[in-house]
């Protein structure tokens, strides 16, 4: 068999790791590569092998010669119209349609978490500074089982009566009005969505909704109503324990309150 | 002694007997429901269906249509004939799929099919007809099934008129029938009949199958009939005695043989009838009985095939495609005039489709909403811009007053951009819900004054007020056959600061607010939707037939010259 000259190889390693990197990176394994991402790691590679080439003339002058006989040796005619025909034809296309291509309107990048402000209110009322505030019902858990249950109780009846049309009967931001929201609603059987924060965060977000995001959270697009018009503050606190307790998520603590 | 034994012996006696019948009631209505699926009904049920499956639950208050009323034993979707219980697999499927368009999900993701089997055995429960020992429901047979072509689907068309569909679905199928305001299901709720043009919401699915089932078996509890009986045109009779018979009933006056003939029919259909009425109470019928019945199927089955084609007819095969991220309004670049509303140019290209959701954030809110989407098409040229938006709508409400609350009500819809176009991905646009901080421009358009577009400012729900200058914005409303069709027309750019200046190639956030009058909608109770994007598409560029022959001819070029440096080089 005859042996693949250094040009072929270094193509075959160039198209080789485009090829992995496109579909089985970004694909098979895992979600799609940025286009920029993918032209970064192959300049490196054009470049490993540019110094790869070009550390000793001998293999320089291997490495060109394929390129050099396409060119200029007449034995190599075929060779050369087929790639006099390709590469322009190629260009023509590929420019072609980037020219032709559809703008596509500007994504809307936003703050998945928003930082709260330093002091929860529930309307004009101050209820305490976020870091500090805990669920008044929270203890009952330990304290008095039946009245956490008729608490959790009272929350399911608020979840099922205001959110379940955005956050789904099953908790997981699938109900019947969301998918045609943006951004779509949280989803709290996601593990990174309860365990991450407070109750006192939960409480704001109920409680401000969309329009009380921060100027940093815009665009301002989400649909979440401003609860504290709707409910009370017991409400809101039941709902939040009914939250955890439907998905078996615990809110973040800082240790306990004393 | 022995009065006292004998005594003794019949108060054993009467334990003993007790305790037996209290058994066997037991067994007869607790039937093998686990404690597993009563665990899961509570968990994941109750709140919309009621502790009792009496449909009661918390949630049950703010929807429509309500959730079933297990105890009743009247389902909607079935595979099973007039007046039977569903299936275990009926109830099964529709647990795991749901009922698109009403406020049922699906649960195949989040509950196991163990668990979904054992739901369906406690839902039975609820219902003393699933009793052990009672004999399985009537299932309906497909083995006729007639497949979907133009001549069936031409012959169901006729069909729909003759069956009387029309009066509630209307003449193309919109659910806009005269006598479509007025229906209720059997708990006295207000129920709407579907929309024909919008598979998507079909309860119970819309392929060809499901929509015979739906003819055969009826909707139960609705005031959709299952074909038997005496809701069926003529049942008893064949096609061609049902033609002659429409054509009798026809003539101005019948002679004497002819008003005999009329008569022998209507006394094989009252035979009809009566044989299938005492089927659904589950009267023994004789053979001959068995044989008239079973020929005025024949009949129903026939024509509810072809009616299913014809309904099949009238739908997309699904919701077209509407992801909120890349569903771009693209209005076509025209030289010269723009299009009128009626002008065939319209129809050169499919419209986007805009889902609307309910208005739940501000007090009044809208949970049940009957406007499902508005689809939108435009056009522009070098000094205007023309829209047609087109939405369903079964009723056309202009001038209804509130029983409750005595507020006209009336249908209409709004169109939203910004006042500034947001510069930049991280620029903030206005609230979405006509704004806040930021200002929103607005047309709003009401049935009332259908040939008029007004233009408003808003900073907040609550706080739209209408420009002092009104521009040049043209419109023209007309309703047909259960849809709106609005034409909008305005310049690119205008001198009055408040208004939206439109540029090609710029893209432009665009939400819509619509109000259905017949379902109570009026100021904040309405449908909505999120921002989508509206562009002015640029002509495709001239450069596309410049650049790439140029960097192909160049790349030749640069091919030559370099084979002649080789060349030089070696020689």
């Amino acid at each position: 068999m005859k042996r693949l000259s250094l040009f072929t190889t270094c193509l075959i390693i160039l198209v080789g790791s485009w090829l992995v990197l496109r579909f089985v990176i970004g694909g098979v394994i895992s979600v799609p590569i940025p286009g920029s991402v993918i032209a970064m790691y192959m300049g490196l590679i054009i470049i490993a092998i540019l110094v790869h080439v070009s550390v000793e003339d001998s293999l320089f002058r291997e490495f060109l010669r394929p390129v050099r006989e396409t060119l200029v040796d007449d034995r190599r005619r075929v060779r050369r119209r087929v790639v006099a025909v390709l590469i322009p034809l190629f260009l023509l296309g590929y420019t072609y349609s980037i020219i032709a291509q559809r703008a596509s309107p500007p994504g809307s990048p936003r703050d998945a978490h928003p930082s709260p402000p330093l002091e929860l209110t529930y309307k004009d009322e101050v209820i305490g500074s976020m870091q500090d505030v805990v669920n008044p019902f929270r203890h009952y858990e330990k304290d008095d089982p039946e009245a956490f249950k008729a608490h959790v109780e009272n929350g399911r009846r608020v979840y099922y009566q205001n959110c379940f049309y955005c956050h789904g009967d099953h908790l997981d931001g699938q109900g019947h009005f969301a998918p045609y929201l943006q951004p779509i609603p949280a989803n709290f059987q996601d593990p990174g969505i309860i365990p991450n924060f407070q109750e006192s965060f939960f409480f704001w977000r109920i409680a401000k909704g969309g329009p009380g995001l921060p100027a940093a959270g815009t665009p301002w697009d989400s649909a979440m109503p401003i609860w504290e018009d709707y409910l009370t503050k017991d409400e809101i606190w039941d709902v939040i324990l009914f939250l955890s307790d439907y998905t078996g998520y615990q809110p973040r603590t800082f240790g306990e309150a004393h | 002694m022995r009065t006292r034994n004998i005594a003794f012996l019949m108060l054993i006696f009467g334990m003993v007997v007790g305790t037996l019948l209290c058994a066997v009631t037991y067994a007869q209505n607790a039937p093998e429901a686990s404690e597993r699926g009563k665990e899961v009904y509570e968990e994941s049920c109750a709140h919309c269906h009621g502790t009792e499956g009496r449909g009661d639950g918390s949630a049950a208050e703010n929807l429509l249509p309500k959730p079933r009323d297990f105890t009743r034993g009247l389902y909607k979707i079935r595979s099973t004939e007039a007046g039977e219980l569903p299936t275990d697999q009926d109830l099964f499927d529709i647990i795991t799929i749901g009922m698109p368009g009403s406020s049922m999900p699906g649960w195949e993701t989040s509950l196991s099919a163990n668990d979904r089997w054992e739901l369906v055995a406690y839902i039975k429960t609820f219902h003393d007809g699933f009793k052990e020992g009672s004999a399985p429901p009537r299932e309906i047979t497909l083995a006729g099934k007639i497949s979907y072509s133009e001549e069936s689907v031409e012959i169901g068309k006729g069909l729909y008129t003759e069956l009387g569909c029309i009066e509630c679905h209307g003449n193309i199928g919109r659910g806009d029938g005269t006598s479509a305001p007025t229906l209720t299901d059997e708990w006295g709720f207000q129920t709407w009949p579907a929309n024909l043009a919008q598979g998507w919401n079909y309860r119970g699915g819309s392929d060809t199958e499901a929509i015979f089932k739906r003819f055969i078996g009826g909707i139960a509890g609705s005031p959709m009939p299952a074909f038997e009986g005496d809701s069926f045109l003529h049942f008893g009779l064949t096609s061609e005695e049902s033609k002659r018979l429409t054509e009798l009933e026809n003539k101005d006056e019948m002679t004497e043989a002819e008003d005999e003939e009329s008569g022998q029919f209507y006394e094989k259909m009252d035979e009809a009838v009566n044989i299938a009425l005492n089927r659904v109470e589950g009267i023994e019928l004789s053979a001959a009985e068995q044989q008239i019945y079973d020929n005025a199927m024949k009949v129903v089955y026939e024509k509810s095939w072809h009616l299913a084609n014809y309904v099949k007819s009238l739908t997309p095969e699904e919701r077209p495609e509407s992801a909120i991220g890349n569903n771009v309004l693209r209005s076509q670049y025209v030289q010269g005039e723009l299009p009128t509303v009626d002008d065939a140019a319209w129809e050169t290209f499919e419209a986007r489709h805009f889902p609307l959701v309910g208005q739940v954030i501000i007090e009044p809110r809208q949970f049940n909403p009957t406007i499902d989407s508005v689809n939108v098409k435009s056009f522009y040229n070098d000094t205007e811009v023309a829209f047609l938006f087109i939405w369903d709508d079964r009723t056309h409400t202009i001038d209804e007053t509130d029983e409750e609350t005595g507020v006209t009500l009336e249908d209409a819809l709004a169109v939203q951009f910004p006042v500034k176009v947001p510069q930049g991905p991280t620029a903030p646009k206005p609230y979405f819900l006509y704004g806040g901080r930021l200002p929103v421009y607005l047309w709003q358009w009401n049935a009332s004054a259908s040939d008029q577009v007004t233009e408003l400012t808003a900073k907040g729900i609550n706080n739209a007020e209408v420009q002092e200058v009104q521009g040049d914005v043209q419109a023209k409303g007309t309703y047909t056959d259960g849809q709106y069709k609005l034409w909008v027309k305005r310049s690119l750019k205008t001198e009055d600061k408040k208004d939206l200046q439109l540029e090609s190639g710029v893209f432009v956030p665009i939400a819509f607010s619509a109000w259905d009058g017949s379902n109570g909608d009026v100021d904040t109770k309405r449908v909505v939707s999120s921002w989508y994007s509206f562009v002015l598409e640029p002509m495709p560029s001239s450069k596309r037939f410049v650049y790439p022959p140029l960097i192909a001819l160049l790349s030749i070029g640069l091919l030559i010259g370099l084979r002649g440096i080789v060349q030089r080089r070696n020689s």
